[in-house]
């Protein structure tokens, strides 16, 4: 079969001399067309076929016959010589017609260039027969001449000859592996000259020799040689074979329990994609790519595309063709498992439960403010500031509408209104219980008022303690005015005033009822003063400005001050006259300020809702940021027994933290939020403006914009 | 008069008060032809049935099995308001006898009422709030009454009824902040005061013509000139102290014992003869108010939170709460027992809602008293039938209520 491949190239050389092979070359060729041409007709056939889904493929009629009649046509070559041999003889009988050829039995492709064939019994040349047939010729002849097939070429001649009906017959039987000979018979019965069986005769009558039953003398003397070398221990008796193996354990010395071990460094392969919808043979209509989206994911670069296909609809799972892309998805994958990262993902089994930090529950940290118990109403716009009474009976609050209320703690009563005649930025009641006076900021002045509430004889020791004041001899010179109040602002309860060059911020007052320190709005060395009352003696205590002060506070026992600028808070040493240290608030701008009682700790709120808690013993940096707060804080609050602090925002709400501060230097405090009060309604942006704590009761007061205080218990 | 034969009854599981009082009704009418329709509230195990039977016998674990004796007594009417007296300012505090209504103010003036709602009396004096009022003794002549003040001060008062005078007889100094509460012992001699100043003091409520010496600092001539117009000075017989916080209310328990309420969350019981502390109550808020009832011999306690408690004064064990009534929104700023019925009280609050309870039904009042529009400050009750309450919208509502009702088991 190996000629049929070389079958398709022959066809285009040019028609030569060599008939014999032509002849076949040409038989095999159409019928290889053919073959050819209804393979493919017949595969094309076969999906109509099946798309028209009619019965079923049926191989072409043809073919089993035309190849047969080519193997017949080759057995016929290789029965050459035998035809010819015959033909000899037949020829015999006519002499006219004996055209011999001489060469002998020499390859006729000798031949192929000469115009002659050979030579005949005179020695004259045969020529070769003039064929001038072509392909059409040959054709028509195969169509027409009956007796075609049974025609074939001499070789030596190139003379057409018919076969006879009995070498047709002698040709086929050749072809079917049978003997030329119709009366040979192959399966003729054997005759056995020896036979398995035994039989009472021997073959020969020959004794058996002596040495048969005699021992052999060479034998024993090797035996007795060996005998003695083994008496001698020259042999030595055959080692018991060592079974063991040749190849041995790569891993078996490797700890079983150390991570390395390759056990546990399985990776498991990544896994394949699931296939989804789009996949599918009918997918939903969804699925199927529209004309822009074909455009586009054919433009799109293949390692850029979403999906490395495009979604196809069959009619039926029948219908659908060969996956084209199956080696290549093969081999991606393969590609995908031996180049997958060999890296293992050490997870941690922690629950996440465990990470957070074990606090204590709200309820176990009873008494802190719930719920809203008192709305303190009369102010008719917001309320900024707040301060409360040593003893906790009173309550005042400034407000934009110009004026100082001062409230009954326990009913809400609105006891005394003090019109001041401008915006109140800030209340601050002395401290020190027996003191009764209450430090106002107003426009540029401190008005330092006696409200008259509460024992009749603290506040007239208080008008006393203030009348007492004899001025110095000298003149002084003084960053601020003092001005005694007139009669009319006397009969008001305003005491003194102090007033200052610019619009005040805020007032405070030391622990000891004695010095107040303002903040004045302005970014020059005067914006901290600190004044003291007794001696009506202001100073000021900074050389140089450090930037816009925010907020300021004294140290409730030490001499430390501490100023709060817009992202620093620093505390000086009053005494020494020195900055001790410089707290970095991590916030923006700082709002508010408030010292733990015990005066280690500091909390401050910031406009960009966070609240740092300080321990001034730990660092500079805050030892917790609190981010409860949704906005602006506007006013942070220490209690001052309970552990409790609070902050107001301009979320309306106030947080109730709970803050416990350890006598052991080694315990860090206990942060825990316990309680959200909401109450204040949101005015002009504004929610809570001033947060403060009861003296002793767990009581949180609160001022909002919305022109109310209230009062959660 | 409602007695029925003692036959148990089989009641539907989901029966309803009213379901159980038409039953009554029913045999009531089956003996007794003339019978009128009654309304009753029925007890079981001494708790008032509020909701179907099975739901109550559910809560207090009473088995359905058994024989439940279930009480009953004609239905506590509604208080009717009456009268609504209208103050300049809010009313602090009100004491009403038979007679006469006495209310004190925060227009610094206490002030005498008839029980119609008729002005008798303005009794002005004082500097500052007056903060609790008290009758001390009342003739058909004259009348001795009290008023404290947030100006430090007590002052006794004679009015004189026909002439329709009030005099100041004495002026009770000494007290170091505001007089929040005065008590007037059973012999009407003696008063006790609670302050804002941490301090009891107990007083000698018998007028006299002498002048108690006060060692006053000499520089506040004018001061004292002030107080001189008002009566003579007068010291206190005894000062307890002891309590942390301000004292918020006082009362005399019986003859020689005075119980004390304060911020710092104590009950204090003091034997008024020696001054000592005997006990000590401890709740865990400020208390505002406590009544004591001789018929029961319970506390009440009327706290900054939304409950109503009751306390065994003589328990040993000190800070048992025995009930806890709630329905209240507000704090509760002063609790009334009534004078007449052991278990009723009246609890007036920061919600603006007077409430009138029976200690058998701890979960819900009986009535709810809405007629206010601010804070309620001061409740009080009379024998003569009649309810008050003052608060911070300036008036002053009556009720009456309807006498008390006998019980009848069944």
């Amino acid at each position: 079969m190996g000629r049929r491949s070389r079958g398709p190239p022959r066809r285009a050389q040019p028609f030569q001399g060599a008939e014999s092979e032509e002849v076949t070359d040409s038989e095999e060729e159409s019928v290889y067309s053919g073959l050819e041409e209804s393979g493919s007709d017949s595969s094309e056939e076969e999906e109509e076929e099946e798309d028209e889904g009619s019965d079923g493929s049926s191989p072409p009629p043809t073919r089993t016959p035309r190849k047969s009649k080519t193997l017949e046509d080759e057995s016929a070559l290789e029965g050459n010589e035998a035809l010819l041999a015959q033909n000899e003889y037949e020829e015999d009988s006519s002499d006219e017609e004996d055209i011999r050829n001489t060469v002998g039995n020499i390859p006729m492709e000798w031949y192929q260039d000469f115009p002659h064939i050979g030579y005949n019994l005179d020695g004259k040349k045969i020529y070769k027969p003039i064929r001038n047939k072509d392909e059409l010729d040959m054709f028509l002849e195969k169509m027409e001449n009956p007796d075609y097939w049974r025609t074939i070429q001499d070789k030596m001649t190139g003379a057409d000859i018919k076969l006879t009906d009995e070498q047709v017959e002698l040709v086929q039987r050749l072809q079917r592996g049978q003997f030329g000979d119709v009366h040979f018979n192959p399966y003729e019965p054997a005759v056995d000259f020896f036979t398995h069986e035994v039989m009472i005769h021997p073959v020969t009558n020959r004794p058996a020799d002596k040495r048969s039953f005699i021992p052999s003398l060479i034998e024993k003397e090797k035996v007795s040689k060996l005998v003695h070398a083994i008496k001698m221990g020259w042999i030595k008796p055959r080692k018991p074979k060592d079974d063991t193996p040749t190849y041995y354990d790569l891993w078996a010395h490797e700890d079983p329990n150390s991570i390395l071990g390759r056990h546990k460094m399985h990776v498991p392969a990544p896994k394949m994609k699931l296939p989804g919808h789009e996949e599918s043979y009918n997918p939903p209509p969804e699925y199927l790519l529209s004309e822009e989206e074909k455009l586009a994911w054919e433009q799109q670069e293949p390692a850029e595309r979403k999906l490395n296909f495009v979604p196809q609809q069959y009619r039926c799972l029948r219908a659908v063709p060969a996956y084209p892309r199956f080696i290549h998805e093969r081999f991606e994958r393969c590609l995908d498992l031996y180049l997958c990262p060999r890296q293992r993902k050490m997870r941690v089994n922690v629950d996440p439960e465990d990470l957070i930090p074990k606090l204590p529950k709200p309820r176990d940290l009873q008494p802190f403010p719930t719920t809203q118990a008192l709305i303190y109403r009369g102010h008719t716009s917001l309320v900024r500031c707040l301060s409360i009474s040593p003893t906790g009976q009173w309550l005042v609050s400034g407000s934009d509408d110009g004026t100082v209320r001062f409230w009954e703690v326990c009913t809400a009563r609105c006891m005394k209104t003090l019109p001041v005649g401008g915006v109140v930025k800030s209340v601050a009641w002395n401290p020190n219980p027996t003191i009764c006076l209450v430090a106002i900021c107003v426009n540029q002045s401190v008005l330092l008022v006696n409200p008259c509430l509460g024992d009749k004889l603290l506040y007239g020791a208080t008008d006393h303690l203030l009348e007492s004041y004899e001025a110095p001899e000298e003149e002084r010179i003084q960053p601020v005015q003092w001005v005694t109040a007139n009669v009319e602002e006397h009969s008001k309860g305003i005491r003194l005033l102090i007033q200052h060059s610019k619009a005040l911020k805020q007032v405070t007052w030391h622990g000891k009822g004695d010095y107040l320190a303002s903040v004045v709005t302005d970014n020059s060395n005067m914006q901290v003063l600190i004044h003291q009352t007794s001696k009506r003696w202001s100073q000021n205590p900074f050389r140089k400005s450090k930037g816009l002060v925010q907020c300021v506070l004294f140290h409730p026992i030490r001499p430390y001050f501490f100023v709060a600028t817009q992202r620093y808070v620093r505390v000086y040493n009053l005494l020494k006259q020195e900055l001790t240290k410089k707290l970095m608030a991590n916030c923006k701008w700082v709002s508010s300020m408030a010292i733990h009682p015990g005066g280690d700790n500091i909390i401050c709120g910031s406009y960009d809702s966070k609240l740092a808690w300080f321990d001034l013993d730990l660092s500079t940096r805050p030892y917790q940021l609190l981010r409860h707060h949704k906005k602006a804080l506007r006013s942070v609050a220490f209690h001052k027994h309970y552990p409790l602090f609070a902050s107001g925002s301009d979320d309306g709400t106030v947080i109730v933290c709970h803050g416990m501060v350890y006598n052991d230097l080694l315990q860090n405090p206990l942060l825990v939020p316990v309680k959200v009060l909401k109450g204040h309604v949101q005015t002009l942006d504004l929610g809570v403006l001033d947060v403060i704590f009861h003296p002793t009761q767990p009581w949180v007061f609160s001022s909002g914009a919305d022109g109310t205080v209230r009062l959660y218990t | 008069r409602f007695a029925v034969q003692d036959v148990p009854f089989s009641v539907p599981a989901n029966a309803e008060t009213t379901d159980l009082s038409h039953l009554i009704n029913k045999l009531l009418a089956a003996d007794n032809a003339d019978h009128k329709y009654v309304e009753f509230d029925f007890l079981i195990n001494g708790q008032f049935l509020r909701m179907p039977l099975v739901m109550h016998m559910e809560t207090e674990n009473i088995s359905t099995e058994e024989v439940v004796e279930i009480e009953y007594v004609e239905k506590y009417m509604a208080p009717q308001p009456e009268e609504c007296i209208f103050h300049d300012d809010w009313i602090s505090s009100v004491q009403a006898t038979e007679e006469w209504i006495l209310t004190g103010c925060y227009d610094h003036t206490a002030r005498i009422w008839s029980l119609e709602g008729k002005s008798i009396m303005t009794i002005a004096g004082h500097t500052e709030v007056v903060k609790d009022v008290a009758w001390m003794k009342q003739d058909s002549l004259s009348c001795l009454l009290l008023s404290a003040s947030m100006d430090q001060t007590i002052l006794l008062w004679e009015w004189n009824v026909e002439k329709n005078k009030v005099k100041a007889l004495h002026c009770c100094r000494g007290h170091a902040g505001s007089v929040d509460s005065i008590a007037v012992d059973c012999t009407r001699t003696k008063f006790c005061s609670g302050s804002w100043d941490k301090m009891l003091k107990i007083w000698s409520a018998v007028p006299t013509d002498e002048e108690d010496e006060m060692e006053e600092a000499a520089n506040r001539p004018r001061k004292k000139q002030k107080t001189e117009q008002l009566g003579l000075t007068r010291t206190p017989l005894a000062t307890l102290s002891g309590h942390t916080e301000a004292v918020s209310s006082v009362l005399w328990s019986d003859a020689e014992e005075i119980c004390s309420a304060s911020w710092d969350h104590t009950i204090k019981l003091w034997d008024a003869e020696t001054g000592d502390l005997k006990s000590t109550l401890t709740g865990n808020k400020v208390f505002n108010s406590i009544s004591y009832s001789p018929l029961c011999r319970r506390l009440a306690s009327g706290s900054t939170d939304r409950h109503i408690r009751l306390w065994d004064p003589r328990s040993k064990d000190g800070s048992l709460v025995l009930l806890s009534l709630t329905s209240h929104t507000g704090w509760v700023t002063s609790v009334k027992w009534s004078p007449t019925h052991e278990h009723q009280l009246i609890s007036g609050s920061l919600d603006n809602i007077v409430k009138l309870w029976d200690t058998r039904s701890c979960k819900a009042p009986l009535y709810d008293l809405a007629a206010h529009e601010d804070k309620v400050l001061c409740v009080d009750w009379t024998e003569a039938g009649l309810l008050l309450s003052g608060g911070a919208d300036n008036k002053l509502y009556c009720y009456r209520y309807p006498a008390t009702a006998s019980d009848v088991g069944a």
